[in-house]
């Protein structure tokens, strides 16, 4: 019982780790590709950066729903 | 050569302070000898319990219905006397009809009808005899028995009583401090609305300068590109949503207060008002896209409903996810980051661990407070953008612009 709880906590500590992986993944792209537009064509900066805040929103909370699920798997296993 | 040869020497001098902080860090025991074993058998005899540190960040976030700043050591051991501004129950009671007001938590046990289990009270048959009063937590098993236990480790056992049916109107925690947030807010805002009527349209001074720069920020970044020449109608609402999740973000980092908006219950409201306000100025093109989307195969449009529909809800779910979240993952990793001091030190016994962890902890802990600063006007920003986005999206003709539109779509969802 104690080793399938301990598993329990672990599926969700990774699953934290791969939500972070996928999130640092699409903040990554997200970022490199606005800095090499706004490099490419500073006067949009303005737009590119409210885009940018934006789309990362949308990928944070991709992540955070993936987060809550862990921490409710964990809560759910106590 | 002489060069890499002392650098390979700095680097292996390193490398051994290194591993020797993080042998001590990780292993404290095994380089400290026994010596502290049997401080900690002797704790564990005297009755003191072990840190349950998940228990302490869960009060730390949760919303509660007592102010508690800190516990001082009473006169027996094992027993804590709490700090705390003692807030008043108010319970509405279904069966009766009628409203029940308690002063506060020792008041509402007095009563010998309700318990108190994870911040709700719950009714129990007054039949049961009732042993203790000072209750120090309090659990409800699968039988739907509420098992009590005070700090001598007394268990009483109440059974559940069905047949009263409670709702909890109390002012809790989380309810005073957004009032406070709101008296706050009246107190700025109105010291600067006078101010303008006082001195006309002129250079802004004082609270005036800090505040108009963010309210045209507001207005020109925010309501002005998505609220397409509507923008006036909506920017009342818009300010109040960012002043108030921006303040009360703030004000969650100042000691003694708690993560407003870390509380789903206050994000939540926040969204359905802008769901209210979404499905309120709706036009007839953003109807027919939902229940008929246009220019699509009849199998195709009705498949549309249901991606449609559940699209809508989950605009204001992923606001009220989002807020929530950030707030309460900022305050649990400061509070998991101090926690490290205590679970290493082993809650005293094993100080030498937790002085090794602490200074770590401080950084980091200082680190995410800081980072805590920038999250708060960042959702503040961000819940208030995608409001004007997703009100811009519900008045928007579509018919005129097709191809913005999807998009618009695949951007969003």
């Amino acid at each position: 019982m104690l080793l399938l709880e301990a598993f329990g906590v672990m599926g969700a500590a990774i699953g934290a780790g791969i939500v972070a992986l996928g999130a640092g993944l699409g903040i990554g792209t997200l970022a490199g590709k606005s800095v090499e537009s706004i490099a490419r064509q500073p006067e949009a900066s303005g737009d590119i950066r409210g885009a940018m805040i934006l789309t990362a929103a949308f990928i944070e909370g991709v992540a955070l729903f993936g987060e809550v699920i862990c921490l409710l798997a964990v809560l759910a296993g106590k | 050569m002489i060069h890499r040869k002392g650098t390979y020497y700095f680097v292996s001098h390193y490398f051994l302070i290194i591993t020797f902080l993080l042998v001590n860090l990780l292993f404290p025991k095994l380089v400290l000898g026994n010596e502290n074993k049997e401080n900690i058998d002797v704790h564990r005899a005297e009755g003191k319990k072990e840190i349950d540190m998940s228990k302490i960040m869960m009060h730390h976030v949760v919303d509660a219905h007592d102010w508690h700043i800190t516990d001082i050591p009473g006169s027996e051991s094992g027993e804590y006397i709490p700090i705390q501004l003692s807030l008043p129950w108010i319970l509405f009671n279904f069966t009766t009809g009628s409203l029940e007001f308690y002063k506060n938590t020792a008041e509402l046990h007095a009563t010998n009808r309700y318990v108190v289990a994870h911040e709700h009270a719950v009714p129990v048959s007054s039949t049961t005899p009732v042993t203790t009063i000072s209750v120090d937590s309090a659990e409800i098993d699968h039988h739907g028995y509420v098992v009590t236990e005070d700090h001598h480790g007394n268990k009483a056992i109440y059974s559940k009583n069905a047949a009263i049916q409670v709702l909890d109107l109390s002012i809790t925690k989380t309810v005073l401090q957004i009032a406070l947030v709101c008296v706050l807010l009246l107190l700025v805002f109105i010291s600067v609305a006078k101010s303008y009527t006082k001195r006309g349209i002129s250079a802004p001074k004082g609270l005036q300068a800090i505040i108009e720069p963010v309210i045209v920020f507001v207005r020109d970044e925010i309501a002005k590109p998505n609220l397409n020449g509507k923008h006036d109608k909506y920017l009342p609402y818009l300010l109040s949503l960012f002043f108030f999740i921006w303040f009360s973000n703030l004000f969650g980092l100042t000691p003694l207060n708690s993560n407003i908006a870390g509380n789903i219950s206050v994000t939540v409201t926040l969204a359905i008002l802008t769901l209210i306000l979404i499905l309120s100025s709706t036009t007839k093109s953003f109807w027919s896209h939902i229940f008929w989307f246009p220019g699509v195969p009849l199998p195709v449009k009705l498949l549309m409903i249901p991606v449609e529909l559940v699209g809508m809800i989950a605009k204001p779910f992923a606001l009220t996810v989002r807020l929530f979240a950030n707030i309460v993952a900022g305050h649990l990793m400061i509070l998991a980051l101090i926690g490290l001091i205590f679970i290493l030190g082993e809650g005293g016994s094993n100080p030498r661990a937790g002085f090794v962890i602490a200074p770590l902890s401080l950084i980091f802990g200082l680190f995410i407070y800081a980072m805590e600063f920038l999250v708060a006007v960042v959702q503040a920003y961000v819940f208030t953008l995608l409001t004007a986005v997703f009100i811009g999206q519900a008045f928007e003709d579509h018919s005129h612009s097709h191809d913005h539109l999807h998009s618009h779509e695949t951007k969003h969802h």
